[in-house]
């Protein structure tokens, strides 16, 4: 895994600790709404503001498709790598 | 207060925080006012949001009803001692449900008892209550469905039910969400993890439910005078509530009034009131 991924991974579990959200068996195909982590859209975007203050750029306000799973996080950390 | 933000994602240990704080800010019927004239008194206010409700409520003497959301209790025991009816309150608060119980001790009120239940799993058997009544408690459930279907089979074929809550007149976008989060994160730490839904989707959801709506009203114009009453009432009651919520409690709860008084001004948010029977 690159260091964007592990500092997006660290922001997430920083962020659960934060709300009060259990990060035990969570793996990269964990929903991040509903039934996964539950995230409403205030969550969400707090989770967004904290990973784009962290890395630059953020999925949730990057105008594409919302994440669906917290590897979908991982995956456009991937895909467009920070400066 | 808005110091400990995980309380504020647990409905039930919100509302055992800011029982006592609350009850000083919005008195003893702990929700909005209906104001028929914006300088009317709060008590008078409140108490008339409790009359929209009865009046859609169609209740008579020997009703068995549920409070699903009882708060302290108050409309439980008015509507058990005024209307000769059997109340059961529920709540997933602990402090409320002994609030209530004590409330409804001292009034001597036997018609009204209070459990600890959730309103979206309440427990209870199906098709014995003759009226649901759900006060300003909806939008602490995530899961409305199941709230509303929760409601709905607890109901005897031509029982009703009547909600009023908050709800959402806009749709938010997430880039908007997320511009103003620091205005959404005040609201969730004065008053708890809040899910508004517009008016519409409870109408829908209770229709396809298979129950009637008789009634869906938007009521947000004669509410708006709530958050000033309130205000008056913090300044009135500010060191006691410095003792209850803290210097940050009473700053988040102050400003959270402020948001939501432009809230309903924009159209973003507002208060809605309906009532639907089951079918027979």
């Amino acid at each position: 895994m690159g260091t964007d991924q592990s500092r997006a991974r660290a922001v997430i579990s920083q962020f659960l600790q934060r709300t009060n959200k259990s990060v035990d068996g969570m793996t990269d195909d964990t929903g991040l709404w509903g039934d996964g982590l539950g995230l409403d859209s205030l969550e969400a975007a707090e989770l967004s503001a904290m990973l784009e203050d962290e890395l630059g750029s953020d999925p949730f306000s990057a105008g594409g498709e919302m994440p669906e799973r917290v590897g979908d996080i991982f995956a456009f950390y991937e895909a467009a790598p920070s400066e | 207060m808005g110091t400990d933000s995980s309380n504020s994602h647990q409905p039930a240990a919100h509302y055992d925080r800011v029982h006592s704080a609350w009850s000083l800010i919005m008195g003893e019927e702990f929700h909005y006012g209906y104001f028929e004239a914006p300088e009317n008194p709060l008590e008078r206010a409140t108490a008339a949001l409790t009359e929209q409700m009865l009046g859609r409520a169609d209740i008579v003497a020997g009703d068995l009803i549920l409070d699903v959301g009882c708060g302290t209790g108050r409309q439980a025991c008015d509507l058990a001692a005024n209307l000769d009816a059997s109340v059961l309150g529920i709540t997933t608060s602990g402090s409320g449900v002994a609030a209530a119980t004590e409330l409804a001790a001292e009034s001597q009120v036997d018609g009204a008892r209070f459990e600890r239940r959730d309103g979206t799993d309440n427990g209870l058997a199906s098709g014995q209550f003759n009226v649901v009544w759900v006060l300003e408690s909806s939008h602490l459930m995530r899961d409305k469905r199941s709230l509303l279907s929760e409601c709905a089979r607890v109901l005897v074929p031509g029982g009703r039910l009547v909600l009023c809550d908050i709800i959402r007149k806009r749709d938010i976008p997430f880039l908007e969400v997320r511009s103003r989060r620091e205005e959404f994160s005040t609201l969730r730490a004065a008053f708890g993890d809040a899910h508004m839904e517009p008016l519409e989707s409870y109408a829908s959801a209770i229709q396809e439910l298979g129950m009637t709506v008789a009634d869906c009203s938007d009521i947000s114009a004669p509410t708006l005078p709530t958050f000033s009453a309130w205000r008056s009432n913090v300044v009135a009651h500010e060191p006691a509530l410095q003792d209850l919520l803290g210097h940050q409690g009473v700053n988040d709860f102050v400003q959270a009034t402020h948001i939501l008084e432009s809230f309903w001004r924009d159209g973003t948010l507002g208060y809605g009131i309906l009532a639907a029977v089951k079918k027979p």
